[in-house]
């Protein structure tokens, strides 16, 4: 590659060019392309991390496949990415529908909404973790307004059936950041559509489904791909929250790969999981841009 | 141009609001109390405001230490990365004709869940003797975060119009000299953007510090704020005290750098497509 670059240069100034690119390329391989060989070879692997490698073929997968815990932290996570892109993602656009019309006070609403998408999501857990404590948390005292038995007492994260979406529901509230994504691209719409929409009868909310949501498509994408991308990575929710449980009913594949690794000691089995979580990300990633380019309006 | 917003459109905004911030607010009035009085007048306002839990979660628990490494920690990875990033654009840039397939090497990563690597970045940090050390942290979050910190510098170094630089080879500046007095200069909103979002992201991440990190000296804020949990369960309004004081740097850097934070999404939003 050195040479290449010299003998093309037409300053003739940087056969060391390259180095430029070096560091950038070393971190690149050890971070991402060594953890990916690692992973696919280590995963056939039976390892607790000190003694010899033992082939183990299959069995690691196997496993996998007979344990009830990832099979549920696998649904869980493809129920994360499910409320990241048909809950979360619609009422982020929703509310930047309505602050592009620049009610008054906007800047406020935009403000106070965002701000807390970028407070730690480890702050956020643990704040919403008091918030569902039966004795002092928000919750209890809101569903004790409600004079209803079965609602008294409620143990929202204890209980196996509520604890999932107990974890999701600041996942859901807070939006800022996507809404932030789609209100920048909305206010880059050149106002003669809306005229001409306007002109040609068009209401409210008619503009908005035929003119500003087609024309939001990148933002569309960007926020589907970060969110599948997020929850893949998810962990702060389930881990600080729930620990996973009760009985493992809230936990994911992050969460998952972790307690294989440092409770288990099981490294193959954690590396068999991280291979699945990669497939998984790239089967749904591979998904989302084939349906990406068959969608109407603007595409890249 | 103002346009109306139906009233319930306005009473979704207000109910939504009021979700999203009575929890902070709550949490905020509660680390003024004593746990006591939390669990006896969980909503009233704190009956003697005491600054007491702030004073415990500093006196008991090594707080300083924490913000401290998560500062070093988000800082120093954030300069490594932007600038491992800078040098790696401009040598994209198309004057040494490099293959185009490494703009999208450099940039794979983000479509990777770094949750599935944990087993091999415990290794390799091992390996490299950066267990338990702030320098583990900085390295990793570079390498973690340099998908995104080229993705952002590089889409707006490529924005450099190619005059400038034919003119400053001719002016004689050569390879280097163009990167330091052309490009780099004209490239500073750019890496600002990624220093933004950069240190935001190696401030409030909990994963792999948890992952590399044994003990007090070397954990950041978000493992101190969550090990809390445990060591305060009896006494939750410390607890509260600790993550107001975790995420007030993050406000701060809103509060001074919204614009940039905002028109940094805003090009990415635009252009990223």
């Amino acid at each position: 590659m050195a040479s290449h670059g010299h003998r093309r240069l037409a300053t003739g100034a940087a056969p060391y060019g390259w180095l430029y690119l070096l560091p950038a390329l070393a971190f690149t391989v050890v971070f991402f392309v060594v953890p990916l060989l690692f992973v696919l070879g280590v995963s056939p692997m039976q390892w607790d991390g000190i003694s010899a490698f033992q082939f183990a073929g299959l069995r690691n997968y196997i496993a996998l496949m007979e344990d009830s815990a990832f099979s549920t932290a696998f649904t869980n996570t493809l129920l994360w990415i499910a409320v990241g892109l048909f809950v979360h993602l619609p009422l982020a656009l929703l509310v930047a529908l309505l602050l592009s019309k620049r009610p008054a006070g906007w800047r406020v609403f935009r403000t106070a909404l965002f701000v807390p998408s970028i407070i730690s999501t480890t702050a956020l857990a643990l704040l919403w973790y008091f918030i569902f404590n039966p004795d002092f948390g928000l919750v209890s005292a809101l569903l004790a307004l409600i004079p209803l038995e079965g609602l008294q007492g409620l143990r929202l994260l204890a209980d196996p059936t509520t604890a999932l979406w107990a974890t999701q529901l600041p996942y859901v509230i807070y939006l800022g950041f996507p809404m932030m994504v789609f209100l920048t691209q909305i206010s880059a719409i050149p106002e003669e559509y809306f005229e001409a929409a306007r002109i040609d009868g068009a209401h409210d909310w008619q503009m908005d489904l035929h003119v500003t949501i087609p024309l939001v498509k990148p933002a569309i994408i960007v926020n589907s791909l970060f969110v599948v991308t997020y929850n893949l990575r998810l962990f702060e929710y389930p881990f600080i929250m729930t620990d996973g449980g009760p009985a493992n009913a809230s936990i994911n594949l992050s969460l998952y790969i972790y307690k294989t690794m440092l409770q288990s000691f099981d490294y193959g089995g954690a590396m068999a999981a991280s291979a699945a979580t990669i497939a998984a990300g790239l089967v749904i990633v591979g998904l989302m841009f084939t349906v990406a380019r068959r969608l109407p309006g603007d595409t890249r | 141009m103002k346009r109306m917003v139906r009233p319930r459109s306005a009473v979704f905004l207000v109910a939504l609001l009021l979700v999203s911030l009575a929890p902070f607010l709550w949490l905020l009035l509660s680390s003024f109390k004593s746990a006591l009085e939390l669990y006896q007048h969980p909503f009233a306002l704190p009956s003697r405001w005491s600054a007491d839990n702030y004073v415990t979660a500093f006196a008991q628990q090594p707080m300083i230490a924490y913000l401290r490494n998560s500062l070093l920690a988000a800082i120093g990875s954030t300069v490594l990365a932007v600038a491992m990033a800078a040098l790696a654009s401009y040598s994209l840039l198309g004057r040494l004709r490099m293959p185009s397939w490494l703009a999208g090497f450099l940039t794979f990563g983000i479509f990777l869940p770094t949750s599935a690597f944990i087993v091999p970045y415990y290794f390799i940090v091992n390996w490299a003797g950066l267990y338990d050390s702030v320098l583990g942290l900085i390295v990793v979050y570079a390498g973690v975060s340099l998908p995104l910190a080229f993705l952002i510098v590089k889409t707006y170094m490529d924005t450099v119009p190619r005059q400038l630089l034919d003119a400053a080879s001719i002016d004689g500046a050569g390879f280097n000299g163009t990167f330091w007095r052309v490009v780099l200069p004209l490239s500073g909103p750019g890496l600002a953007t990624a220093c933004i979002f950069l240190v935001i992201v190696g401030w409030n991440e909990l994963l792999l510090a948890s992952l590399l990190t044994g003990t007090k000296a070397a954990q950041t804020v978000q493992v101190g704020i969550r090990s809390f949990l445990e060591a305060y369960h009896a006494d939750y309004p410390v607890a509260f005290a600790a993550i107001i004081v975790a995420v007030l740097p993050i406000i701060a850097i809103y509060l001074l750098l919204s614009r940039y934070i905002v028109s940094g999404i805003s090009q990415g939003a635009v252009k990223y497509e």
